[in-house]
């Protein structure tokens, strides 16, 4: 492992990888800053603008902006009430309250000192987990394979906000979108009626911009703008000792919990969150602070938040599974690239996966120097006001579309589903589950179709092997579970924002 | 009656798709499940999503009242026209007057917007659009109007 991570050091320390990881932690930040934008829109946004580089580069920069949302989004948690992504909400409940105390700077160094730890454990708990649950996946075989993809696609839906019901079709409608264009197998065309730009498929750039990135500006043009709001001021951001004492345990606690939480599919950053809050509540001694400003409450959450950050990607670097959406989007990157996430990729692509896990380290620590420091700069970006904002995500939204097939026909298609991601949002779906059944759908009816040929057509082979039928059996879990109506309480609860 | 208009809209939706789906899986041979063929997993998928369809259907008929949600429908339509413009124009006018075009009908999407707000927005995006995409990328895509000689 050693070896691996001085091979993974020397490819992130190279100087264009540091720049890229600087760019991507830098636009992370920002965004995260800013409510209103979030990492699923931005990455889709600039993903045609990573076609140019090699890579191992444009995954490092993906990465540093989807962790640097996460550090973005505590910093007006904490200074204005808003959380600037799900993931900081419960930052507010006491990050807040600290700053309405006058420790306004201190909540702000608690969280970032608590991100930086997490995201250095949980970037080990990468390293450490890739070449072994990879070496388990490589004895997959085709049924294993269909099995987990089920597996994570109804954890996905399970775990995403509202009716799970209603996310389960999200799933299978992806998986539906994701059967337009040519038949790998035979040929044929499906559902292109007729239009050779449809033939190679829905174009995933599109797909992912419109229901995130267009849709999401009518959602925001049609709330009203409140963010007239009194930033509260940061005076010194040290930490008295009294604070550094009670925020340590909390910091491990919080690491803990967080990677633990984003490996699960669809678990992510803000369950993680929000599982440390409610833990913290319950276990520090000062539980009864909690409400007033309890600095662990602010130091659990922001550890968990960017420890999951990077445990979500152990699904996808090892078995090629997307957790989240924006790990989806990080598979179409990978694809686009020419490279197909799996159990393979850890050997195949050695400077990939160490260069990735190196550099989320490098990130980790640029974001410490990003936010406390230029804190001053960051609360100045949030006076810019949404007006000034949309229309320069629309041309970069169109004008990224256009440029990955030079075609127009990408940006009407764009347009499309910016219509349906609209009307999905007016009846309530979640539209993540949606994307990574998009991704995963072709997968798993490659994997169906071979499974099945090798069983001669027998379904039972599914059950047969043992590995598939263990994740069969967690998938059926998952989705009785959820009938009980405690545990579905619980989850709103827990996701509500 | 509970009903919930939004599940119930929802249910519908997903069987109007499952519906047409499999009416267009019809071009497709099926296969057998040893020898799937192309229209085989679309079969299933859409099957299951006519199943979710009806089912979210029927629980929207008593887990409501949850009305259908206003829509917005000046945002609505300027921002997607805003956008169909841009691949309309992009090749035929060139990607400085694409701008223009898109910036000013999106931004009669905000009532606050005003018009030196728009002005400044289009000069701005021009300039940055221009460094990053012409300078920096290098994408092949005419900047000023292609009849005036200029790529």
């Amino acid at each position: 492992m050693i070896d691996n991570l001085i091979l993974g050091f020397g490819v992130a320390l190279s100087l264009k990888n540091v720049a890229f990881a600087f760019l991507g932690c830098m636009i992370g930040t920002a965004i995260g800053v800013l409510p209103g934008i979030g990492p699923v829109a931005t990455i889709s946004l600039l993903l045609p603008l990573t076609f140019g580089v090699d890579p191992v580069t444009a995954i490092i920069m993906l990465a540093g902006i989807y962790y640097g949302a996460q550090y973005g989004g505590s910093t007006t948690a904490i200074l204005l009430n808003l959380p600037g992504e799900v993931s900081s909400v419960v930052t507010t409940l006491e990050g807040y309250k600290m700053a309405r105390r006058g420790r306004a700077g201190a909540a702000l160094t608690i969280a970032a000192l608590g991100s930086f730890f997490a995201g250095s454990v949980s970037t080990l708990v990468v390293a450490a987990s890739g070449p072994l649950l990879t070496s388990v996946a490589l004895s997959f075989g085709p049924a294993d394979y269909f099995s987990l993809m089920l597996l994570g696609l109804i954890i996905s839906a399970v775990l995403a906000q509202g009716s799970v019901l209603k996310s389960v079709a999200m799933v299978v409608l992806g998986v539906a979108l994701g059967l337009v264009g040519t038949d790998v197998q035979t040929g044929q065309q499906r559902f292109t009626f007729g239009i050779p730009e449809l033939s190679d498929g829905i174009e995933f750039v599109a797909l992912a911009m419109g229901i995130f990135g267009i849709a999401e500006i009518i959602l925001n043009l049609e709330k009203p703008e409140n963010r007239d709001v009194s930033v509260a001021k940061v005076t010194s951001l040290w930490l008295t000792r009294e604070e550094a004492r009670r925020a340590t345990p909390s910091v491990l606690r919080g690491t803990l919990v967080g990677s633990v939480l984003g490996i699960l599919p669809g678990g992510g950053a803000a369950l993680s969150a929000f599982g440390s809050y409610m833990m913290e509540r319950r276990l520090s001694k000062y539980g009864h602070e909690f409400g007033t400003g309890a600095i662990e409450g602010v130091a659990g959450p922001e550890s968990a938040n960017n420890a999951a950050s990077q445990t979500s990607f152990i699904p996808l670097l090892t078995l090629g599974i997307p957790s989240n959406a924006v790990m989806a989007l990080m598979v179409g990157a990978l694809i686009i690239q020419g490279i197909q996430p799996g159990p393979r990729m850890v050997e195949a692509q050695p400077e990939l996966f160490w260069g990735l896990i190196a550099s989320m380290w490098i990130g980790n620590l640029m974001l410490l120097i990003i936010n406390l420091p230029l804190i001053g700069m960051w609360v100045a970006l949030l006076k810019v006001p949404y007006r000034f904002l949309y229309p320069a995500i629309l041309i970069f939204c169109a004008i990224g579309v256009y440029s990955i097939n030079n075609s127009a026909f990408d940006v009407y298609e764009t347009v499309v589903f910016g219509f349906f991601g609209y009307l999905l949002a007016k009846l309530r779906f979640e539209p993540a589950p949606l994307l990574i059944g998009f991704v995963l759908g072709p997968m798993m009816e490659e994997h169906l179709r071979r499974a099945m040929l090798l069983s001669r057509g027998d379904p039972i082979v599914f059950f047969d092997r043992p590995i598939s039928a263990t994740l069969l059996a967690i998938s059926a879990l998952a989705l009785g579970a959820m009938l009980l109506p405690t545990l579905r309480k619980r989850k709103d609860e827990a996701l509500a924002e | 009656m509970r009903l919930n208009a939004k599940d119930i809209a929802s249910g519908v939706l997903l069987i109007t798709i499952a519906l047409l789906g499999l009416y267009f899986n019809l071009d497709h041979p099926i296969g057998s499940a040893r020898r799937m063929g192309p229209g085989y997993m679309p079969m299933l998928t859409f099957i299951l999503l006519g199943g979710l369809g009806a089912a979210v259907l029927f629980i929207g008929l008593a887990n409501g009242p949850d009305p259908l949600e206003k829509w917005a429908w000046r945002e609505f339509v300027l921002i997607l026209a805003a956008m169909a413009i841009f691949g309309l124009l992009l090749e035929r006018i060139g990607f400085a007057l694409a701008i223009v075009a898109t910036v000013g009908i999106s931004a009669l999407a905000d009532r606050t917007q005003t018009i030196r707000g728009t002005i400044g927005c289009i000069i701005f995006l021009i300039v940055l659009c221009w460094m990053v995409f012409i300078w920096g990328l290098d994408i092949r895509v005419p900047f000023l109007p292609p009849f005036l000689g200029y790529y």
